[in-house]
């Protein structure tokens, strides 16, 4: 008899991109486990944020590897308020670009601003489970 | 070596919300001036499509539909997609194609219906060219990739909102004379400073318009030119360029990497410097694109375009005239059909056709498009010389 593992159905962000694959799944259950992974080239070592299945230099296989930054600056941002039709309910809403001492950037809602974004106002990176199957990482000021 | 090409009729329909006409009708009254002109079916040898976004409209095969439509149904056609530089990626293709020898004569038309969805889901569906899996999660309309450059353009160089507010003003100015524009009607300063908020730093009037509409350029082979006109626009430079995909990865968010390029590549290949220009079409799909725009193709060195607004360079009677057609903001932006009637606007500038009088630019020997895809991931720029005295 063959046991049937269930894997738990995880997507990224507010309006997920449907389409999965085992790598993205690996980074999903890792970020439900409050973990952000980037990714190393197997071959070349170059790191990729966010992560990359095949390196852009050798397009050699990239492994997942945790990032242990999680303090950034805010490099840009831009308050949405007439989002795209699948966020409409959620505006206004903040997404910043975040550069981490080492260079790398992400991209992310802010979700706890009292005022106004400033470019180089500190942000951490936090983790949101949006709903049972959305998950996200995110900045908080 | 290449043969030379030159742009020999155009012609436009009217931009706007287009509830009266689909794309087949758009890209009819694109044509029709340009047969009436005498270059009927028989002397096209093919066409390229320039359709840009299918999701507006369902409609699948674009290129067949059209090419039938028209009466080109028994000439080889094809469609190009490359975002909103769709128009001159389409007229490159052609270029190429006339260049090497394939054919002599061409249609290049483009065309995009955007109104027959609501603008939430035409938000949705440019949304959509940001990177599917890291940058629509997170609701980046395409506003908002420009938003992105705003705010950083500001942090570096100190500017105020007010600066795209005169862009704005510059452009409905325009467009008001412009009578196949969008939104032809002046704008205040007050009035586009303080409009409501899209993507702030943007507010309503920092934004091009969700249009339907079409533009058709014919070119032809040198041998051929004679055929058509006795004032052919020559297509003196080519220069293409491309941008990282994700807008965090780029080096600068106050410069477009692929326009910088881009430009560079078509001035070499015309042997000519921005100097030389005496008007300029420039993707102002944002007004913070427009003013990244004059210091990517070097009317400015970096930093200096809210002297040169200020200092209204960018106006007929400026050193620059820049979109004096209304541009993307006044004009309209349907996808497929910017690239192609930024083409269109120059020759009728050259020409000495422009509608209104009070828009018409004087002398113009040579002008340049600047045409972006996305948020810079592609960008196409020419450089057309006329081919009369």
């Amino acid at each position: 008899m063959v046991l049937m593992t269930e894997e738990k159905e995880l997507y990224l962000g507010y309006a997920s991109d449907k389409a999965m694959t085992p790598f993205m799944q690996k980074f999903l259950e890792a970020l439900d486990g409050e973990k952000l992974m980037m990714s190393k080239c197997t071959s070349c070592g170059t790191e990729f944020l966010p992560p990359r299945q095949h390196c852009q230099k050798c397009l050699s296989e990239c492994e997942l590897q945790e990032l242990t930054e999680t303090e950034a600056k805010l490099h840009s941002y831009v308050i949405v308020d007439f989002a795209p039709e699948s966020l409409s309910s959620k505006a206004p809403y903040v997404v910043a670009i975040g550069e981490f001492p080492s260079g790398k950037r992400l991209t992310a809602h802010i979700t706890n601003l009292m005022g106004m974004p400033e470019v180089g106002m500190s942000l951490k990176l936090g983790y949101e489970h949006i709903d049972a199957k959305k998950l996200t990482y995110k900045w908080l000021v | 070596m290449a043969r030379r090409v030159a742009v020999v009729a155009g012609g436009h329909s009217k931009f706007g919300k287009r509830y009266d006409a689909t794309m087949r009708e758009l890209c009819a009254e694109a044509y029709k001036p340009i047969y009436d002109e005498g270059i009927s079916q028989d002397k096209i040898d093919a066409t390229v499509l320039s359709y840009a976004a299918s999701q507006f409209t369902g409609q699948g095969a674009g290129s067949a539909l059209i090419a039938d439509y028209i009466g080109l149904q028994d000439k080889p056609h094809l469609r190009v997609e490359s975002a909103c530089t769709t128009g001159t990626a389409s007229l490159r293709a052609a270029w190429g194609m006339v260049a090497a020898g394939l054919y002599d004569v061409m249609l290049v038309l483009g065309v995009e219906q955007m109104n027959r969805v609501s603008s939430a889901t035409a938000t949705e569906y440019m949304s959509q060219a940001g990177d599917m899996r890291w940058e629509y999660p997170f609701g980046i309309s395409f506003p908002a990739f420009y938003a992105l450059m705003a705010s950083r353009y500001m942090h570096e160089y100190n500017m105020t909102h007010d600066t795209l507010a005169k862009i704005a003003v510059k452009s409905h100015h325009y467009g008001a004379q412009n009578p196949k524009a969008h939104l032809p009607k002046e704008v205040s300063f007050e009035e586009a400073n303080n409009a409501i908020p899209i993507c702030r730093p943007l507010n309503l009037y920092d934004c091009s318009l969700i249009t339907d509409g079409a533009a058709a350029v014919v070119i032809a082979a040198e041998d051929r030119v004679k055929e058509f006109t006795d004032r052919p626009m020559w297509i003196k430079g080519i220069g293409a360029g491309a941008s990282e995909m994700k807008i965090q990865d780029r080096t600068s968010l106050t410069s477009i990497p692929g326009a910088k390029r881009a430009s560079k590549a078509a001035y070499e290949m015309a042997g000519l410097g921005p100097e030389d220009m005496q008007m300029a079409q420039v993707h102002d799909c944002f007004t913070i694109a427009e003013l990244i725009a004059y210091e990517d193709c070097g009317f400015v060195e970096p930093g200096k375009g809210p002297e040169f607004v200020d200092n209204k360079e960018n106006y007929i009677t400026g050193r620059m005239p820049v979109n004096c057609d209304g541009g993307l903001k006044s004009k309209g932006h349907p996808l497929g059909a910017t690239g192609v009637s930024m083409t269109y606007e120059v020759m009728k500038q050259m020409r000495g056709e422009a509608e209104n009088a009070s828009r018409q630019i004087k002398d113009v020997k040579h002008g340049f498009v600047h045409n972006v895809g996305q948020s810079g991931q592609f960008v196409n720029c020419f450089i057309f010389e006329r081919g009369w005295s």
